[in-house]
């Protein structure tokens, strides 16, 4: 398994979640930006469920050096890489942040998905994960550049997937919804509308095994997106969403 | 939407409820960053503490410090972060081989928890408190360092920081030990008392067995005072087990987990129903004495088979009296205390008795002593603080004191016994009340 966003609580439960159904992987590669806390969760694992992994430093914002992936090959990719910046109000005329979001989520991101998605390809088998988000599904003003480049990544996966299809490799798109992560914590979310990482980490795992195409975490959000995107633009433009 | 981590946050017994700024991280550099830049800071675990212990102005919770570090299977020892849970614990070391020695009544509490309250289990007169297992810990300081703690290194903030309620920093890594099992049974008997001069005789004729606890009746008045069942407990050995068990000793079937769906409402639990029940939980058992092999969890754990109980209480939430009171005065000062009880009226679903052994003189932050203990469960209502001040009074009389761990609203004479805790770093709401006295 490789895992990109290692230090994603739902990465993590997810690959407990996996371990504790009992699938077998001879080594989990975490890629990680945060290596720190990253080893602390190797050990957990190997400790829990005598499971091998290795953590390699992967920064997205800085120059990716391929060779070093050449050995890793893996039948099931997860990424949770993603990066939420500012919303709006503070961050929208701060290019930095900007760029942050959109490289982190999408524009430095899909080559490293297209990386391993050609090894994929060439084994003519497996699955790869994508976390993207309910954010990408309409722009709304307070946080538009996160949704843009998570539209933009869910649109990516999709068109992977059609790509994929015929060489055997399934893409599954998950949009979370709120999630009781380090991301929001600390914001006053509806408790029912949000879902804690083992929750999440147990829904992913059924669309995994069901071979979904797309999947929300929790299926009240597939209704509320629904709305959201069904809204006539005319009426959409004035809400304060 | 700028994060401000102002939350409504309250422990087990609903009660009481504040909104305080509560974070939590698993990065040690941004827990040493929260450290600095606040005052008055306390640690959480799971809130499994009744009352107001882990609340405070700035509650750092260790709900992310939830990694295992490393286990040595062939020793029994393993180590973690704080927030891990016991029942963690469990799952990986019971098919192992491996038990805790000491367990509190629920599984749901962290290490770090158990180590602020120095937890006491079914076997306190037997094998002592949680912390005579710990082998060392880390602890971060007010100055954000982290410093190694163990009998050897540092022991001053170690036998403080055991018992010691949050008060002298964040514990953010354990050791232990762990003890052998053969099986994940426990032969047990239960016997029926009578009475209060009953069940003390019996809690002395079992003392050579490693648990023994007794729930009892409080409602009950006159000469049925008393009226309890004694449970007493061991690890099954794989030759003991009945046939239909010996296949797979240290695994058990999966359960299922019923949750509470909502708060009651408030009339649910009067003293009608509450005699109902105990007088239901006396009388299913028929016989005087019964042997049985039940599974660890039963044994341990039996409000745990009930996902968010402490909702039967109703919003207004419930509170946990728990007093020790010495050996010699003991007898006395239940009978006292379980009088005044079933006088007010005020009933309570659950009464546990048991007799603590010797303490560690060490271990000064330790709740337990040598006595008897009981724990109760009253729901809160206008009539309860009347009757927690009776309490209290009959505790003071007989030279006992009360659980910090389980404490909302006893009087700070019986509550402030923390030594070498003083530390303005660290606070939670409860020190403030016992040191300000209301
Ligand atoms: C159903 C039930 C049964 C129980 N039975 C027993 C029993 O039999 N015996 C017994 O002894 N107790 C019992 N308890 C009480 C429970 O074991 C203790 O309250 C325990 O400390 C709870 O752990 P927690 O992780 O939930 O900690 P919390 O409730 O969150 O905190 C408890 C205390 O520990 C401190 N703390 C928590 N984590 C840390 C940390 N990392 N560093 C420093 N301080 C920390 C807090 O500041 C607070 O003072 C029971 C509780 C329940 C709900």
């Amino acid at each position: 398994m490789i895992v990109l966003g290692s230090t994603s609580e739902v990465a993590q439960a997810f690959i407990e979640k996996a371990l504790q159904e009992g699938e077998k992987f001879e080594r989990i590669y975490l890629f990680t930006s945060n290596k720190e806390t990253t080893e602390r969760f190797a050990r957990h694992i190997d400790v829990k469920f005598l499971q091998q992994s290795k953590v390699i430093e992967l920064d997205l914002t800085k120059e990716i050096d391929y060779n070093k992936f050449d050995s890793i090959n893996s039948n099931l990719l997860f990424c949770a890489t993603g990066y939420l910046g500012e919303g709006t109000e503070e961050g929208l005329y701060d290019n930095k942040n900007t760029e942050r979001i959109i490289d982190i989520n999408y524009s430095k991101l899909v080559p490293v998905m297209n990386y391993f998605a050609q090894k994929f390809e060439s084994r003519r088998s497996g699955t790869i994960i994508g976390l993207s988000s309910v954010a990408g599904d309409r722009g709304r003003q307070s946080n538009f550049i996160y949704g843009s480049a998570k539209a933009a990544f869910t649109a990516y996966l999709s068109g992977l997937r059609n790509y994929l299809f015929d060489k055997k490799v399934h893409v599954l798109t998950i949009k979370p919804g709120f999630m009781a992560t380090k991301m929001t914590e600390g914001l006053p979310l509806n408790p029912k509308l949000t879902a804690t990482p083992k929750q999440a980490a147990a829904c992913i795992y059924k669309a995994y095994k069901k071979q979904k195409n797309t999947a929300y975490v929790l299926p009240v959000w597939g209704i509320i997106m629904m709305i959201i995107r069904n809204i006539p633009e005319f009426i959409f433009k004035k809400l304060k969403l | 939407m700028k994060p401000n981590f102002i939350q409504k946050v309250t422990n087990w017994g609903n009660f009481p409820i504040v909104e305080k700024e509560m974070r939590s991280e698993d990065s040690f550099r941004k827990i040493k960053d929260f450290v600095l830049d606040h005052n008055e800071v306390i640690a959480r675990g799971n809130g499994r503490c009744y009352g107001d212990a882990s609340l405070g102005e700035h509650i750092f919770s260790t709900k992310k410090l939830n990694k295992f570090i490393s286990f040595d299977r062939l020793n029994g020892v393993i180590e973690c972060e704080s927030g891990v849970l016991l029942s963690e614990v469990l799952e990986i070391s019971v098919p192992q081989g491996y038990f805790l020695y000491v367990t509190p009544g629920t599984k749901f509490v962290s290490v770090g928890g158990a180590i602020a309250s120095d937890v006491h289990g079914k076997n306190h007169h037997a094998e002592g408190c949680f912390s005579e297992y710990v082998i060392e810990f880390t602890l971060m300081n007010e100055r954000g360092e982290i410093i190694k703690c163990s009998r050897e290194e540092n022991s001053d903030k170690f036998w403080a920081t055991i018992g010691g309620m949050g008060l002298t920093g964040i514990i953010l890594t354990i050791k232990f030990k762990l003890k052998n099992i053969e099986s994940a049974y426990i032969r047990q008997e239960s016997i029926k008392a009578e009475n209060l001069d009953e069940i003390f005789r019996l809690f002395e004729e079992s003392e050579s067995w490693t648990y023994t606890v007794a729930w009892i009746d409080c409602l009950q008045k006159g000469k049925d005072i008393g009226r309890s069942i004694l449970m007493r407990g061991e690890h099954a050995f794989q030759h003991e087990l009945p046939q239909n068990l010996t296949k797979n000793p240290l695994r058990l079937k999966k359960k299922l987990e019923p949750t509470v769906p909502f708060y009651f409402p408030n009339f649910v639990l009067n003293s009608l129903t509450v005699k109902i029940f105990n007088w239901l939980y006396y009388k299913k058992q028929s016989k005087k004495e019964v042997k049985s092999f039940i599974d660890y969890e039963t044994f341990f754990y039996p409000l745990d088979a009930v996902n968010e109980w402490n909702k039967i209480y109703g919003k207004s939430g419930f509170i946990q009296y728990q007093m020790v009171i010495p050996k010699e005065t003991g007898r006395e000062g239940m009978k006292k205390i379980l009088e005044t009880i079933a006088n007010s009226g005020n009933g309570s679903f659950l009464a546990v008795l048991k007799l603590f052994g010797k303490n560690n003189p060490q271990a000064y932050n330790s709740f337990p002593f040598e006595g008897y203990t009981l724990a109760l469960d009253f729901k809160v209502n206008s009539k309860l603080k009347k009757l927690v001040a009776q309490l209290d009074e009959i505790v003071q009389e007989f030279g006992g004191r009360i659980y910090l761990t389980k404490d909302s609203m006893s009087k700070s004479s019986l509550t402030n016994y923390l030594k070498n805790i003083q530390n303005p770093k660290f606070v939670s709401l409860q020190h403030k009340r016992i040191i300000n006295n209301n």
